[in-house]
């Protein structure tokens, strides 16, 4: 009799444990996200948000789901990619990983990160209101790896005082855009301009052209006004186009030879540079519409609209367009994660991308909507600069490729920036050097026109 | 018998003597040498034997470290395709086909299917077939027992498909058996070509090597490591040590003792500290400009602002950081020399600048050879330095040969870290810094610093 009360008793507190195990479900879900400072905080702060929405829901249906969410904020990219490579090879990675979509080839050879397209529905919302194109960003090899986190456009800044000074009429100022757009206006009427406006006095010498003063994307856009393709669409292959990068190196050469910039620019402090832009020291400079945010918000520019001009980049000559390259970040799940993980981690990235929550990071951070709906949320609506930016400069805005090749080009190709720029070596030796350096590395996988 | 009691005496005496020549190995000596054996081997041997498997293989971020696996991806594909894989067994090997079978439904149901759903499959679709998988999970979501996460959906209609398309295999084995089920009419020979390309992992290779070999930046890195390590040895760890260990040798003691701690400054403040610091000096409304602008000099941006001052920067920071080793080290070695030379020589009428060229120097021969050789080995593989101030540039005109290396295995914009190819950078540097450490014990005969005393003592 005692022995079955026991056992009856033991029974329960068994079935009930498992019971309880199953309608209490408790997940840590880690995430990091790189090149994230003061203003993008809403890259993880949006997981945390998810969640507590995901919580919710799950207690409206009655059940029981905690998850706790860990995150990690990454100020630059080189440290951040090595951090997330090294972690994953020690078994040691987050969940969540928020990168560049260039990311996904490597990445995703490696095996170091899950198609999401295998954890949620991309039909179903808020997945099926995002841009295609940003869709198109996160595929590789005919899979979706991950969902866009945010877009953008590169600009290229114009001050107004600057362009005033050296006589330019209020029509003139207002139309360059679109005198720009057209290829009427072209790279090499910009050093003219701001030539001028040094001649004049208005600025200090080398201050007139201030390219950004890192490796990042945006030398590509260049290398696109001066007609050059990054990757064939028909085959997918790498394109060395080397007149574009001719006339790509050759234009930074003229401009330090024309005094606007100095040559040794590469490499300066970013700090240095944002103060000079958001003071109005140079004639035109050229960044990313997420610069707004630090500019207004950080470095005391007050009047961003009746002192500076923004369009597309410029073409350089007739083969090239004006142009403007997004670089998307996208919400990865990595291997590291359970399937279990994975599964809740796809669900808080989905979460994560509805309108309201996504408007939160692109007008605190000044970067463009990921889908149509977003746009009409009344806080990304309201704000000049990104309703602005969207409708100058998003619709021509192209992306790098996704190719795991592409690093080794892309290095290449600053290399030879640099070489050119600084004087070590002559135009002509520099893109031999890349056409011979990525031939060596990548050997038919890459078009050399 | 007395010849050969001869013959012992005379092996006996001649052991004894080859006894005394040949170290003996005793077993205690071993175990006390164990300890530091054993960290020798997993803290130098080991990583560079790592070293020098990795420089052979084309390990990078999209290979992994461990093992590979086997995929087939339509990238590989189209990549095959350029080098004569037909266009019909392209196609044949990307098909997909679903097919709502018992073979799959019984497939699920081992796998855990939840049956309501799975008979609801079996009822509406048995017998049908679909060539994508998108549009499969599209009609099983339309069912009413689907289930309400994803991933089960997806799982589901996993069992049901045939196809080979991204799918990574752990063995060659699974991948050809794969293959031959969904494109059987493709013969074994291309099979066995695909599978063999479709290997994620890295291989052997001595492309890395080739490259080294052929590039021209090769040789300008080549340039700068050597007017580095040069410069800073010659102008600071030997040159800069040795003035002032002489000068603070003829000084008096007190100020001795303040000066020796305050060019010990560099080496213990913490290397990002001194980095900054270093930058607070040279930027521009830094330090050094505001007083070159003051003085009516060029005043810029040191660090980075030109190519001579960004060299200037570089190596003075690098070795203020050295002369305080050389100080410490020869100042030791300056108060060996016995004081009845100097006297000696004073009474001869010798003044300083002769008791140095004729006493001192002569004497200081061990301690500049070791100066020189292990901060040459110090030098050769330091960037951390270089990293955190000038980072190579202007343009790439500091980078040295370890700072490339760095950023080819580790640091990179891109996210493709190139561990082959850093590792086969890394070994030149092993190998460059033996032939090196050989080159300076034969030029200062090592050999007869660690020869037998002509006395015995």
């Amino acid at each position: 009799m005692t022995f079955t009360a026991t056992r009856t008793a033991l029974t329960a507190a068994l079935l009930s444990s498992v019971a309880f195990g199953a309608a209490a479900e408790d997940y840590t879900i880690t995430v990091w996200a790189g090149g994230s400072g003061d203003n993008a905080t809403y890259r993880w702060e949006a997981i945390e948000m998810a969640a507590d929405l995901m919580e919710r829901e799950a207690a409206v249906r009655g059940e029981e789901l905690t998850i706790t969410v860990e995150s990690q904020a990454w100020t630059g990219w080189d440290d951040f990619k090595q951090a997330f490579t090294l972690a994953s090879e020690a078994d040691n990675a987050p969940d969540i990983i928020v990168s560049g979509h260039e990311d996904i080839g490597p990445w995703s050879e490696a095996g170091l990160i899950v198609p999401i397209e295998d954890y949620v529905f991309f039909d179903s919302y808020p997945l099926n209101t995002i841009y295609p194109n940003l869709i198109d960003v996160a595929t590789f090899n005919g899979q979706i790896w991950g969902i866009p986190q945010d877009a953008e456009a590169r600009v290229m800044y114009w001050s107004i005082p600057a362009l005033e000074a050296i006589g330019w009429s209020a029509d003139e100022i207002d139309s360059l855009p679109d005198r720009i757009a057209s290829g009427e206006f072209t790279l090499y009427d910009m050093l003219d301009a701001v030539k001028k406006m040094q001649d004049a006095g208005v600025l200090e010498a080398n201050m007139g052209f201030a390219p950004r003063v890192s490796n990042g994307p945006d030398y590509w856009q260049f290398y696109q006004s001066f007609g050059g393709e990054m990757a064939d669409e028909e085959s997918g292959k790498l394109v060395v186009d080397t007149e574009a990068l001719k006339g790509t190196y050759q234009f930074f050469v003229d401009a330090t030879e024309m005094g606007v910039v100095s040559g040794t620019h590469l490499g300066s402090e970013w700090d240095v540079w944002h103060q000079n832009a958001a003071s109005g020291n140079y004639g035109a400079w050229h960044g990313g519409t997420w610069h707004y945010a630090q500019w207004t918000n950080q470095f005391g520019l007050e009047d961003f609209f009746n002192t500076v001009q923004y369009s597309l980049i410029p073409a350089g000559n007739d083969a090239g367009r004006a142009n403007s390259i997004t670089h998307p970040l996208v919400y990865l799940v990595t291997s590291a994660a359970s399937e279990d993980e994975a599964v809740i981690a796809a669900e808080l990235i989905a979460k994560a991308s509805t309108p309201e929550i996504n408007a939160l990071h692109a007008v605190k951070s000044a970067h463009l909507a990921i889908s149509e709906d977003e746009t009409t949320v009344p806080l990304y609506a309201e704000n000049r600069w990104l309703a602005a930016a969207s409708e100058r400069l998003a619709p021509s805005t192209n992306a790098i490729p996704n190719n795991s090749d592409f690093g080794v080009y892309w290095t290449a190709m600053f290399d030879g920036l640099e070489a050119a720029w600084t004087g070590v070596s002559s135009v002509d030796d520099a893109v031999a050097e890349v056409e011979t350096t990525v031939k060596q590395a990548l050997g038919d996988d890459v078009i050399i026109r | 018998m007395s010849s050969s009691a001869d013959l012992n005496t005379g092996v006996a005496r001649k052991s004894r003597r080859s006894d005394r020549r040949r170290p003996r190995i005793s077993g205690l000596g071993l175990a006390l040498l164990a300890p530091a054996l054993f960290l020798l081997s997993l803290f130098f041997f080991a990583p560079v034997i790592l070293t020098g498997v990795f420089a052979f293989t084309d390990l990078s971020t999209s290979t992994g470290i461990g093992r590979g696996q086997y995929v087939v991806t339509p990238n590989l594909l189209r990549q095959l395709g350029d080098q004569g894989l037909t266009e019909d067994d392209a196609t044949a090997i990307a098909s997909v086909s679903i097919s709502i079978d018992e073979a799959g439904i019984a497939r699920a149901t081992e796998g855990g299917v939840d049956p309501d759903f799975l008979s609801e499959i079996e009822d509406r679709f048995a017998g049908e077939s679909f060539d994508d998988p998108r549009a499969f999970s599209r009609e099983l979501r339309g069912l009413p027992n689907a289930p309400r996460r994803p991933r089960e959906l997806t799982q589901t209609a996993e069992y049901f498909e045939t196809s080979v398309l991204n799918t990574r295999f752990d063995n060659p084995e699974a991948l050809t058996a794969q293959l031959a089920d969904v494109a059987p009419d493709v013969s074994s020979d291309t099979i066995a070509w695909i599978v063999d390309r479709s290997y994620t992992g890295a291989r052997f290779t001595t492309a890395n090597f080739e490259r080294l070999a052929t590039q021209k930046e090769t040789l300008r890195l080549i340039g700068n490591t050597a007017l580095y390590v040069a410069a800073t040895l010659g102008l600071f760890n030997v040159g800069l040590g040795l003035f002032l260990a002489i000068v603070l040798f003829y000084t008096p003691k007190p100020v001795t003792s303040f000066y020796s701690t305050l060019w010990l400054l560099p080496r213990i403040t913490p290397l990002v500290l001194y980095a900054i610091m270093w930058k607070w000096f040279t930027w521009e409304d830094g330090f050094l400009p505001i007083i070159a602008d003051q003085l009516g000099l060029p005043s810029f941006n040191y660090m980075k602002g030109s190519v001579v001052t960004a060299w200037m920067t570089m190596i003075s920071l690098n070795g203020f950081i050295g002369a305080s080793f050389g100080l410490i080290l020869f100042s030791g070695a300056l108060r060996a020399i016995p004081m009845q030379q100097l006297w000696a020589s004073e009474v001869d009428g010798a003044n300083r600048w002769q008791q140095v060229r004729r006493i001192i120097l002569p004497q200081m021969r061990w301690p500049i050879l070791f100066v020189t050789s292990y901060q040459t080995l110090s030098l050769l593989s330091s960037y951390e330095q270089i990293w955190l101030t000038t980072n190579g540039g202007p343009g790439r005109t500091t980078t040295v040969w370890a700072l490339e290396a760095f950023t080819t295995a580790l640091s990179n914009y891109t996210g493709n870290l190139q561990y082959g190819l850093g590792a086969a950078m890394a070994l030149v540097l092993v190998v460059v810094g033996l032939v090196l450490s050989i080159i300076y014990l034969r030029l200062f005969k090592f050999s007869e610093l660690v020869s037998r005393p002509k006395i015995e003592l």
